[in-house]
């Protein structure tokens, strides 16, 4: 297993311009949402796309990273790994919280419900669950074997992200449309919110693993 | 070790404690029971009400024949004696689905003809169809469910746990028992569902493959 040490200088930086930019594009999206032109139908409630579409993207990568670095982690022994998978599975959470707030906000407005039992909000709910649990079982368990259990769990967990992904396509009766299609200002928008969320996201893992990797080298010293 | 010592090492287990297993009995009537008075005294669609009472308690009790298969190996130190074999830890996930499946099995055959008979649905007819689903459904619960519990082993509250990660990843498992169920039951075949069979065989594959990569990792966690 290789030693903990204080992050390098490098990461430090990186992690500030990171910071810079991700705080940069978050402000000029909501910028960019409040002066994008106004759905016809749903009126300034569409806006929320902007936030909800990114945040379930967001989700999904920041669930699909802990499968990959847990896979790293059970290969390699490595406990950067670990932490990286446990940090972007808590990223994914809070990322996840949004879409499950800003959902039936959504709802409400466009299917006059706050909440139905449609395949995608089911298996997502499902998701924010099971990652819930993730986190529970991680806290329960002691160092060596923490990093273990996590791991498998991170990986058998995964399963479920294809689910949530084709869940429209898998059961007939969702109200999620398959694709969405936006032309011209709308279409920018949300591909600068996608931009800006993805950059927060890596800006606050970088960050969150500073603290990890301050953490083992504090436990390595005691 | 072959996964059938293990089987039978476990089943042997259970059979010895006849207070445990007339509980989970007990436990699963009870659901039953408790569901049918809620949707009753007229059902308005017993067919489908039927179908997921029966699953519901099966669910349930299988959650706690899993949480005891936990505790009589911590108690008697025969899990660690089982790894001390060198036997293959695939083999012993498969021994140990086995044992958790035939349990389920004995829970089913007794809660089956209770949610028949309170629900009044079902003939033989459908029997033979509906135990092959019942099969594919009950495999599936007993690979995730011997796959998770081996990963609750050292929590604290681990029955809680068990319930929080199992429940929400048996999903596929139990929508496709139930709509398979309630459909034999209420038109007396399983073909306007039967994209649910090939969802249920996936769930048990998947079930059975991850642990077949897993199981040995997990062992190591918990020595």
């Amino acid at each position: 297993m290789n030693e903990p040490s204080a992050t390098p200088g490098w990461w430090n930086a990186a992690g500030r311009g990171l910071w810079i930019l991700a705080l940069a594009l978050v402000a000029g999206s909501w910028w960019a949402a409040a002066h994008a032109p106004v759905e016809v139908q749903m009126g300034p409630v569409q806006k929320i796309v902007y936030v909800h579409v990114p945040s379930a993207i967001v989700t999904l990568i920041a669930f699909g990273l802990t499968f990959a670095a847990s896979i790293a982690y059970l290969t390699t022994r490595q406990w950067r790994w670990d932490a990286i998978a446990a940090a972007s599975c808590e990223l994914g959470m809070v990322f996840a919280t949004v879409v499950l707030i800003t959902g039936p906000l959504w709802a409400r407005s466009a299917w006059n419900t706050w909440w139905t039992w449609e395949p995608r909000l089911t298996s997502f709910l499902i998701l924010w669950i099971l990652y819930a649990g993730y986190h529970v079982v991680r806290s329960s368990l002691r160092s060596v074997s923490r990093r273990t259990v996590s791991s498998v769990l991170g990986i058998v967990l995964f399963v479920n992200l294809p689910i949530v992904w084709k869940s429209v396509e898998w059961w007939r009766g969702s109200l999620h449309p398959r694709n969405v299609t936006m032309t011209g200002e709308m279409r920018e928008t949300l591909l600068l919110s996608m931009a800006a969320w993805i950059v927060f996201f890596a800006a606050a893992l970088m960050s969150r693993l500073r603290l990890e990797w301050i953490r083992e080298a504090a436990a390595e010293r005691a | 070790m072959t996964l059938l010592d293990v089987a039978v090492k476990d089943l042997r287990l259970h059979a010895r404690d006849a207070r445990f297993l007339a509980t989970l009995l007990l436990f699963s009537a009870s659901v039953v029971l408790i569901l049918s008075v809620a949707f009753g005294p007229i059902f308005r669609e017993p067919e489908g009400e039927a179908a997921a009472t029966l699953w519901a308690a099966l669910f349930f009790a299988g959650v706690l024949g899993l949480t005891r298969s936990l505790d009589l190996e911590g108690e008697s130190g025969g899990g660690d004696a089982v790894r001390l074999t060198g036997a293959d830890p695939y083999a012993i996930f498969l021994g140990k689905t086995l044992a958790n499946f035939a349990l389920l099995a004995t829970v089913f055959a007794l809660v089956l003809p209770i949610a028949s008979i309170f629900f009044d649905v079902g003939d033989l007819r459908t029997l033979p169809t509906l135990l092959g689903v019942a099969a594919l459904a009950l495999l599936g619960y007993a690979a995730w469910g011997t796959l998770f519990a081996a990963l609750a082993r050292g929590l604290k509250a681990r029955e809680l746990l068990l319930s929080v990660l199992l429940f929400p990843s048996l999903v596929p498992l139990w929508i496709g028992a139930v709509k398979c169920t309630h459909s034999l039951w209420a038109s007396g075949s399983i073909d306007p569902v039967r994209d649910w069979i090939k969802v249920m065989a996936v769930a048990d594959v998947l079930g059975l493959a991850l642990a077949a990569f897993l199981y040995e990792l997990i062992q190591e966690a918990s020595e």
